[in-house]
């Protein structure tokens, strides 16, 4: 399951191509090497959860334009970007909210003269794969020990972040953001979350 | 690529040893434990987290309140520093509560799914700790109505049920509220304690439709009552406790409040409040009891403490009333709960 995402990269990077000029020198490259960044970050929410996160960014399309400025003309750069995760979610406290985590989805990205980022992310593919403790499973009378159980959710979310371009750096790039996502048939309805990630993007 | 193949290494490593923390993590220093197991029934996994002394291997299962509480609220005090010395302590996160995880429909909640949640509680922990364990039940306000339902269901595995300002009639609850709320706030008037608070009790009182169950009503009346024990405790006819638990980092916050807020709505539209009781069926519970309220309880009125006392038909029971106690006896007067708790798991196990 954890392949997928790194898959359907892989199979739409030969059905893109960029456009317009930029001041990435990766913009008018048809190569997958160049197009793709990977990232690490923290991700959780501080007080109950600690996380760490890795994934993959392919650079599907790039638009740059000029603002006309009283001192002069910026230029603002707009990025569409596929983007992979995968990660490990710890509660220390009880290991009761414990899991691995996955998504897959679409980030449109600012970038101005000065490398300042906004960012808003799409992620309609996620999953969340709990990691329990130490399960007992009660059918009847019938008492089982369970290893390494958990369950399975959809997990879709959205993301909204800051971050800064770092041009001829080996870490490429930070981020900030805020992910808002659910967890779904989570009980009997769905389950609201919340996490920040920080985290860097770089090139091997 | 051999970079990223040696990433993946490690990776793949702080995995498995995270992953081998977690299974590893529980003391299996029996005369102290400290114990998190997940208790998987029927589409839900909850947590029950054991702390105390399992050396006679007598348990005591804590039903917490709600419904939408959470097990370890209740560890703190006499229950952390006394009654956990005499025996473990279970802090169970009912379904659809706490910590409490799992895929189900909103037909997998109602009262009688959650007392067989209790029972297959029951079964891990003689699987776990050996058929010889012994069980207490514990139950504090809608624990009160989970308690009964899972004692009608199998009483036998239980020595002993213990009832703390319990709800076993959530149908009487409305009318009570009425007739308790009105006597109270004349007596506090009488003493001239907080008129304009009182006056307004009286005035809710009038306000409710007294013939006919109402959920906006109960939900002001309810309220109401703990607003009303606030104010008995700030004129020290309730004694103030002193909260000394540490359950922040065992619960985020978001997801107990999200499953509060889940739970109770789906129990409250199939009728939990105006059609629930046990009141009729209180007579086949005959394991012994003791009954602990709350003398001046205005969430649940002391009138349900006697006629649980009453209608248990156990031959060994015992009814306490907590003279300078509210809804939680076991907050407000700490000691002399541990002690009844005590005697009573002594006398029994």
């Amino acid at each position: 399951m954890r392949q997928l995402p790194l898959v359907f990269l892989i199979l739409n990077s030969y059905s893109l191509f960029a456009q317009n000029k930029s001041d990435h020198s990766i913009i008018n490259s048809k190569s997958l090497y160049d197009r793709i960044e990977f990232k690490a970050s923290y991700t959780g929410n501080i007080l109950w959860n600690q996380g760490i996160t890795i994934g993959a960014e392919y650079l599907w399309r790039q638009k740059a334009y000029e603002k006309k400025k009283k001192r002069g003309t910026k230029l603002i750069t707009h990025q569409y970007v596929l983007q992979s995760e995968i990660g490990f979610t710890f509660m220390p406290a009880t290991q009761t909210d414990t899991g691995l985590l996955t998504s897959l989805g679409l980030i449109w990205r600012r970038t101005n003269p000065k490398g300042k980022q906004i960012s808003i992310g799409i992620n309609p593919i996620g999953l969340y794969r709990s990691i329990l403790p130490e399960v007992y499973e009660v059918k009847g009378d019938d008492v089982q020990k369970k290893t390494l159980a958990g369950r399975i959710y959809y997990a879709p979310s959205l993301t909204f972040g800051f971050g800064k371009f770092r041009k001829n750096k080996a870490l490429s790039g930070r981020y900030f953001n805020f992910n808002f996502g659910i967890r779904t048939p989570y009980n009997a309805s769905i389950l609201p979350t919340f996490t920040v990630s920080y985290g860097y993007r770089f090139k091997f | 690529m051999k970079h990223l193949m040696t990433l993946g290494l490690k990776i793949f490593l702080v995995l498995l040893v995270a992953i081998q923390v977690i299974s590893c993590s529980d003391s299996e220093n029996i005369s102290n434990l400290e114990d998190t197991l997940i208790v998987r029934h029927k589409g839900a996994d909850m947590p029950a987290y054991i702390y105390g002394n399992g050396s006679e291997k007598v348990f005591l299962i804590i039903l917490h309140g709600g419904p939408g509480g959470y097990g370890l609220s209740y560890r703190y005090g006499t229950i952390k520093s006394e009654i956990e010395k005499t025996c473990a302590v279970v802090y169970f996160d009912q379904r659809g509560s706490g910590m409490s995880q799992g895929t189900y429909s909103k037909d997998g909640i109602n009262v009688d799914i959650m007392a067989e949640d209790v029972l297959a509680l029951v079964k891990v922990i003689q699987h776990k700790y050996g058929d010889d364990a012994k069980f207490f039940l514990m139950g504090h306000s809608w624990g009160g109505t989970l308690g009964p339902a899972t004692l009608l269901k199998d009483q036998h595995v239980f020595k002993g049920w213990i009832d703390i300002d319990g709800v076993h009639d959530q149908k009487g609850l409305y009318l009570e509220y009425i007739n308790f709320f009105t006597i109270v706030a004349n007596e506090q008037i009488a003493l001239e304690n907080n008129i304009e608070f009182w006056n307004g009790v009286l005035n809710l009182v009038d306000k409710v439709d007294a013939n006919t169950y109402s959920d906006r009503d109960f939900h002001d009346l309810n309220s109401k009552a703990y607003e009303g024990e606030s104010i008995l405790t700030n004129d020290n006819i309730i004694d103030k406790g002193d909260y000394d638990g540490d359950v922040f980092f065992k619960y985020n916050l978001f997801t107990r409040l999200w499953n509060l807020l889940t739970i109770h709505t789906i129990l409250n539209d199939n009728g939990l409040h105006d059609e629930l009781t046990y009141t009729n069926r209180l007579s086949e519970i005959t394991i012994p009891a003791l009954v602990l309220w709350g003398r001046h309880d205005l969430v649940v009125p002391p009138k349900f403490g006697q006629e649980a006392y009453d209608l248990l038909g156990s031959s060994s029971k015992k009814l306490v009333f907590f003279e300078k106690s509210g809804h939680a006896p076991m907050f407000n007067q700490p000691h002399l709960f541990a002690d009844e708790v005590i005697e009573f798991i002594n006398q029994n196990k």
